[in-house]
């Protein structure tokens, strides 16, 4: 019988455990305080700092620090440092909605070839296939340019091309869980197919999508500053590759125009990366001892 | 002899094996080759085997868990298989399984009282102070205390997670139980406790349990009846009594024979049987009696290779599939 002293034990969720163990990870920590940062900068910058980025306010090429622009002024005279705020803002976006668009698409597909397996696999796993032999940029372009640069067209690009491993990562977990005897007690408790899927092997399968979700938000920055480095962007909103693109002919003689907006990337990359590091450490403990 | 509680006829389980090119025909696994046998009420049977031998199979194709190719499962004469979607997911509260693996069979995300009461919410309509009611009288029926019920998974031991996985077994009041070696995991102590609770709850209850184990001991303390099971065959099917007083086929004589024993008399008496070989390949199994490659006392005269033997009455509760009874 139950022998130990009945001391009262509190229950702790094993997601608990994944928070503690995430909090010790210094870098981690420090990056997920500078992306709040600069999240929280992206959101209220712009309220406070009230300059349009596309205002002609100062001579052009005057560099950081002069007349009160920290950040110096582009090409045409506009304020760098209005820019890059606006820009968190757009770039942030763009980077949080095509992830949440790629976790959509992938888990949704990944989960129904994992589930069902037999032909619905075999075809939902050629179609994933079909996405990840496409060259990804050439492949996005194409969208772009065929319906427009837009946010929203932007976003769909990047969700298009950056699907498949979620899809891959999701299909993989479902067939290594779908095994376990837990769901087939559950089975035999009566729940239905959906139930299944959703309230009992995606929550187990969750850390690795979690994982990559959060380096899917730094990639998708990066493809967004890729293709308004090329030009493909809404002319229309400030971005972080925009800037750079815009300014990519003065690179020499205003080297701050294209470092900064850079900088602004690599910092905000970093931390999702070290953020994803530190998930991933939390998350599988199994893999911790390395 | 009124009906009994869970008949089971002509049972077969394949599974294919796809080598080679996609458009070459399948080879099947016979994983579970003409089974029958019948469970009365109140009364346990045991299934017994070497490890592959098609036991847990049979328990999950009885319970509709995997698919079976062939055979008819009724349910208090009702078949069991035949049954629509919506009604079979219905009978499921009917006939429970306790697994045996206590930590992975329970779902490391949620509450013990959830795992609990998960064939309560899918399977009866209850409101949630009944639910409650429920969930509180299984906690104390299998001897875990009600604080525990916020716990998850993670925080028992071994003994207390099989006796959660019991608690989800009986709370929906099955008929039917199917034990897949609920104690094989755990340490011999609570072995006991485990195999006691399980009898407390049978008389409490009234359950019926089918009953999985590779462990003759275990068997010994809780069957009425037991059947022996070889590649996927029963070859001996038996009381108690019975089957371990005379064994009758070759491979139950083995088995029992390598029962270790403390009692010195005994272990003079009994000599052991050791069987050499492999068994076959269960691709392409052979035609005639699945054990004859290993047996000691085959005699191709007497037909062990040309057909599997049919089940022979050797007492009105003893049957045994060897050509070398008859004789």
């Amino acid at each position: 019988m139950t022998t130990e002293s009945p001391s009262p034990i509190k229950a702790r969720h094993p997601a608990a455990d994944a928070i503690a163990m995430f909090f010790k990870n210094i870098p981690a920590v420090v990056a997920l305080i500078v992306l709040t940062a600069i999240i929280l900068a992206g959101i209220f910058g712009p309220i406070f700092y009230a300059a349009d980025p596309y205002d002609m306010v100062w001579a052009p090429f005057s560099p950081p620090g002069e007349e009160g622009f920290i950040f110096g002024t582009d090409y045409l005279g506009r304020d760098l440092f209005a820019g890059i705020l606006h820009g968190a803002r757009v770039s942030l976006l763009v980077g949080l909605s095509a992830a949440a668009m790629t976790v959509f698409i992938g888990v949704t597909i990944g989960a129904l070839a994992g589930f069902f397996q037999g032909w619905v696999e075999e075809v939902l796993m050629r179609i994933t296939e079909f996405f990840q032999v496409l060259p990804t940029l050439l492949f996005s372009m194409v969208i772009v340019a065929l319906f427009g640069a837009s946010l929203p067209v932007i976003t769909l690009a990047i969700g298009l091309v950056s699907w498949p491993a979620v899809a891959r990562i999701t299909r993989a977990e479902f067939l290594s869980i779908r095994q376990l005897e837990y769901v087939t007690a559950s089975r035999a408790s009566g729940m239905k197919p959906f139930g299944l899927m959703f309230s009992i092997i995606l929550p187990n399968a969750a850390p690795p999508i979690i994982v990559q979700t959060a380096l899917m938000v730094g990639s998708a920055i990066l493809f967004e500053a890729g293709l308004s480095f090329l030009g493909l962007t809404d002319p229309n909103v400030v971005s972080w590759g925009q800037i750079i693109g815009s300014n990519r002919p003065y690179i020499l003689d205003a080297g701050y125009t294209v470092t900064l907006p850079g900088v602004a990337i690599f910092i905000t990359v970093l931390c999702l990366s070290l953020i994803g590091d530190g998930l991933n450490d939390a998350l599988n403990p199994k893999l911790r001892q390395r | 002899m009124n009906t009994p509680l869970l008949s089971v006829e002509n049972l077969k389980v394949r599974f294919p094996v796809k080598r080679g090119l996609p458009w070459k025909a399948a080879q099947y696994v016979h994983a579970v080759d003409d089974v029958s046998f019948d469970i009365q009420r109140g009364e346990t049977l045991g299934l017994v085997g070497e490890s592959g031998s098609g036991k847990t199979t049979t328990a999950l194709a009885v319970a509709k868990l995997i698919n079976s190719w062939e055979g008819v499962v009724k349910l208090n004469g009702t078949d069991f298989f035949s049954l629509d979607k919506e009604s079979l997911r219905l009978e499921r509260a009917n006939i429970q399984f306790i697994f045996q693996d206590p930590y992975s069979s329970l779902n490391p995300r949620l509450t013990a009282e959830r795992i609990v009461s998960e064939p309560l919410r899918q399977l009866k309509n209850l409101s949630k102070k009944e639910l409650a009611e429920s969930v509180d009288d299984i906690f104390d029926a299998v001897g875990l205390r009600p604080e525990q019920k916020k716990l998850f998974p993670h925080q028992f031991s071994g003994g207390q997670r099989q006796r959660i996985g019991i608690a989800r077994a009986i709370i929906s009041k099955p008929q039917l139980v199917i034990c897949d070696e609920p104690v094989s995991a755990l340490d011999v102590a609570v072995q006991a406790q485990i195999l006691n609770l399980l009898r407390d709850l049978q008389k409490r209850f009234n359950l019926t349990y089918l009953f999985i184990s590779h462990d003759l001991g275990v068997v010994q303390h809780m069957c009425d009846r037991i059947a022996v099971m070889y590649m996927g065959k029963i070859v001996e099917f038996s009381n108690r009594m019975e089957l371990f007083n005379s064994p009758q086929h070759p491979y139950t004589q083995a088995l029992l024979s390598a029962v270790p024993s403390v009692d010195r008399k005994r272990r003079e008496r009994v000599q052991r049987i050791v069987l050499s070989g492999d068994p076959p390949d269960p691709l392409n199994p052979v035609p005639g009696c699945h054990f004859a490659a290993r047996c000691p006392s085959v005699d191709e005269s007497i037909g062990c290779l040309k057909k599997f033997p049919p089940l022979d009455t050797v007492s009105e509760s003893h049957q045994v599939a060897c050509y070398r009874f008859k004789r």
